[in-house]
């Protein structure tokens, strides 16, 4: 009897000591990024800047006295790692939305997110997350990947290309937009050299590049990140390649520069969805900021936007009094043209089309640092939801 | 009163529980099991991590440690292509599952799959030992990595290849709670095998090709026979909990299966202790519950210096490291056997001599 009293009288002690924890409204928001995998070298910055928009906003306290609670957790790029920690963040936090990484896991992830209906923002700009009838709950806010390819080749097209080559690293994130790109460089009546493979961990890319100089491009698509991009732009111009090379929007920053140095001017350029950090535009200030002093790269303004476009959306759920999924889904869907001061393009999403945006910048290098070469713009068709 | 343990019998000598208390300790641990799932939840958001999942992980790598153990402890044959040939197992799972066969079927076949691919790459093992077999089976594991990563019509590639949940009949096992029915009693099964298996006249063979292969020779062991079914057990089991594996998480790439996951098997079994069948539990449950609850400071500390969780997780790798470096120092026999240290302390606490 007396350890029946004495069990209850813990149990309420226990009760007692959680119900505080219970009763302050956080709005838990998981975090999978890489920090140790092989994009970990983008996926810092990133994974900063989510860290750094929580506290803005919560300094900021838009969300009328709710506070976030961004739980970030590394993966290191695996797949099954990232399911596990979706179960955690599902079943233990109760979070109703992600803040994601790559296209890997974004996809395989995908029946689950859309079963559970959490909102899941990826840092993957996967051109078939774009459409809502398949992925209902999965946004991003760059412009996609296939978009930017399709707005490279016509660049290529432009400055004059007749050739062009695809280099990427064998994971979804390189692989996938690959199709859109030659299907639209078919379309504009390039001629399509043999793909090579990089990988995203790769110290030499000399075999690749000696076999694409016999097709001898004039045009090259890069779809890895910034160590693996160096290595094949400066092996690029130790074999004397005159072949220019187009970046997806991992593979160029403000660290090409650093790591491939001279080669990388008038041979890199990259596809941009946001600005550079530290660039001249409203919306920077803070976010520089917030940095405290730290030369961080533009992946940390993706999250950062990610983080913004995200904050925008759980104000609007919360005025409608439907915190959850599918509320903040809803959300979303009425953002038009939202302006992100200026860090990247406005941001549109309908219950049709989740493509955030269709214009973006195409940057350069002179003197070590990014400037803007164009900023191009990609008709917004139907034809090219979801792919 | 005996002052000890006496067996008058043989059978009692064999027993698996051979006293009352130890059965005792088993039923407990047995309720214990069953009705971990249902407090599993609280337990969970009590702990700040999902518990239930990672105790399903634990009985799926159960199966594939005592697999390991098997060839390694028991045998004596060193493989490094186990994680590939939990791969294999996957694969086959996933790709059968994908073409309409049930659950019940599909699971066996992963495992004869991985114990084919498994007894063909056991075939070197007759004439290598040691680091060569090492090296042997690694090229196994860099060639069927190579085949799961590019062998893309049938696996996927490194986009993956989703694979249903596990159904018997009309029930799904589409839950972390029901699948922990499926994964414990397969669990139970392959313990159960394990030990059942080291008491027989081919467990006595396997630990006769270990401890003196001439002199096994010698007294009739057929040295290839016994070696080629040991890694043909030993794949069977370690496929099986491929199988298991897809079914769970429900998706398969390519990039779990590497080197990386057949040195983590062979650490389980070396931390856990070689040649024991507590010994592949123990270090199962070490190798897939450390990384997990060191996960716990790290998010704590998010909290209080956001800043610096950049630098903490990949802190988190580093501490593993040192912890299972230290664990090796100081208890090179494994986890097994420090278990019976200290049981043995308390046995005669406070009159131990």
């Amino acid at each position: 009897m007396q350890r029946k009293l004495l069990v209850t009288a813990l149990a309420v002690a226990l009760c007692l000591a959680f119900t505080p924890m219970a009763m302050a409204k956080d709005i838990k928001v998981g975090g999978i990024f890489d920090i140790t995998g092989p994009t970990g070298a983008v996926g810092k910055d990133y994974a900063a800047g989510a860290v750094a928009g929580e506290k803005y906003w919560n300094q900021k306290s838009v969300l009328g006295g709710d506070m976030l609670k961004l739980i970030p957790n590394d993966y290191a790029y695996k797949i099954p790692e990232a399911v596990n920690l979706y179960k955690k963040y599902k079943d233990v936090d109760r979070v109703f939305v992600i803040q994601g990484w790559g296209t890997g896991d974004t996809n395989a992830l995908r029946p689950l997110v859309n079963k559970d209906k959490i909102v899941f923002f990826s840092a993957s700009y996967d051109g078939n997350l774009t459409d809502p009838k398949k992925n209902p709950y999965n946004f991003f806010i760059g412009t996609s990947y296939s978009t930017a390819i399709r707005l490279a080749m016509t660049y290529a097209k432009d400055m004059g290309a007749k050739k062009v080559v695809f280099i990427y690293p064998d994971h979804p994130y390189g692989k996938n937009p690959i199709p859109a790109g030659k299907d639209y460089a078919k379309k504009l009546g390039l001629q399509i050299g043999p793909d090579e493979i990089v990988n995203l961990r790769a110290i030499d890319a000399t075999s690749q590049l000696l076999n694409m100089k016999k097709f001898d491009p004039d045009f090259a698509w890069i779809g890895g990140t910034t160590p693996s991009t160096a290595v094949i732009i400066k092996d690029a111009a130790k074999h004397g390649l005159r072949t220019k090379f187009m970046i997806n929007c991992w593979g160029f920053d403000e660290n090409l520069s650093r790591l491939a140095g001279k080669a990388a001017e008038g041979r890199a350029f990259g596809m941009l969805p946001v600005a550079p950090f530290g660039a001249n535009v409203p919306g920077m200030k803070d976010v520089v900021a917030s940095a405290g002093g730290k030369p961080y790269t533009l992946h940390y303004v993706k999250s950062w936007v990610s983080m913004m476009v995200m904050v925008e959306g759980l104000k609007k759920a919360k005025a409608a009094g439907k915190l959850n999924g599918p509320g903040l889904r809803a959300a979303l869907e009425t953002l038009k043209d939202f302006n992100t001061g200026g860090l990247c393009a406005p941001i549109t999403y309908t219950s049709t089309d989740h493509r955030p945006n269709t214009t973006m910048a195409i940057g350069g290098i002179k003197d070590g640092k990014i400037y803007l070469v164009k900023d191009v713009n990609f008709p917004r068709q139907k034809a090219y939801i979801g792919w | 009163m005996p002052c000890g343990l006496f067996f008058e019998t043989y059978q009692k000598d064999e027993s698996i529980f051979p006293t009352l208390w130890l059965r005792v300790w088993m039923i407990a641990l047995g309720i214990g099991l069953l009705v971990f799932p249902f407090v599993a939840q609280p337990i969970s958001d009590w702990m700040g991590m999902n518990t239930l999942n990672m105790v399903n992980l634990i009985f799926i790598y159960i199966v594939g440690a005592h697999g390991l153990n098997l060839l390694t402890g028991y045998t004596g044959q060193i493989s490094l292509g186990h994680g590939a040939f939990m791969g294999v197992g996957a694969y086959t799972a996933g790709i059968l599952a994908n073409m309409g066969w049930p659950f019940w079927l599909a699971l066996p076949m992963a495992g004869f799959m991985s114990a084919a691919v498994g007894m063909i790459f056991g075939i070197p093992s007759l004439r290598l030992r040691g680091l060569y077999l090492a090296i042997a089976t690694l090229a196994a594991q860099f060639i069927l990595d190579y085949a799961m990563r590019n062998w893309s019509s049938l696996t996927g590639g490194s986009s993956g290849l989703l694979v249903p949940s596990a159904s018997i009949g009309d029930f799904t096992f589409d839950s972390d709670f029901k699948f922990y029915f499926l994964a414990l009693a397969i669990a139970i099964l392959a313990t159960l095998y394990l030990k059942n298996i080291t008491r027989t006249r081919t467990g006595r063979a396997f630990v006769a090709v270990r401890d003196r292969y001439l002199s096994a020779e010698v007294i009739g062991v057929n040295l290839f026979k016994y070696r080629i079914m040991s890694f043909g057990i030993s794949s069977f089991m370690v496929g099986i909990s491929g199988g298991l594996w897809a079914y769970y998480i429900t998706i398969i790439s390519d990039e779990h299966f590497t080197m990386w996951l057949s040195v983590q098997y062979l650490a389980m079994i070396i931390v856990g202790g070689l040649g024991s069948v507590l010994g592949s539990i123990y270090g199962v449950v070490f190798m897939v519950a450390l990384p997990e609850l060191l996960r716990l400071p790290a998010e704590a500390l998010t909290n209080v210096y956001p800043d610096i969780f950049v630098i903490f997780s990949s802190l988190r790798e580093m501490v593993f490291g040192v912890i299972v470096i230290i664990f090796l120092i100081f208890e090179p026999d494994g986890l097994a056997a420090r278990w019976h240290t200290v049981r043995a302390y308390w046995k005669l606490w406070p009159f131990s001599y």
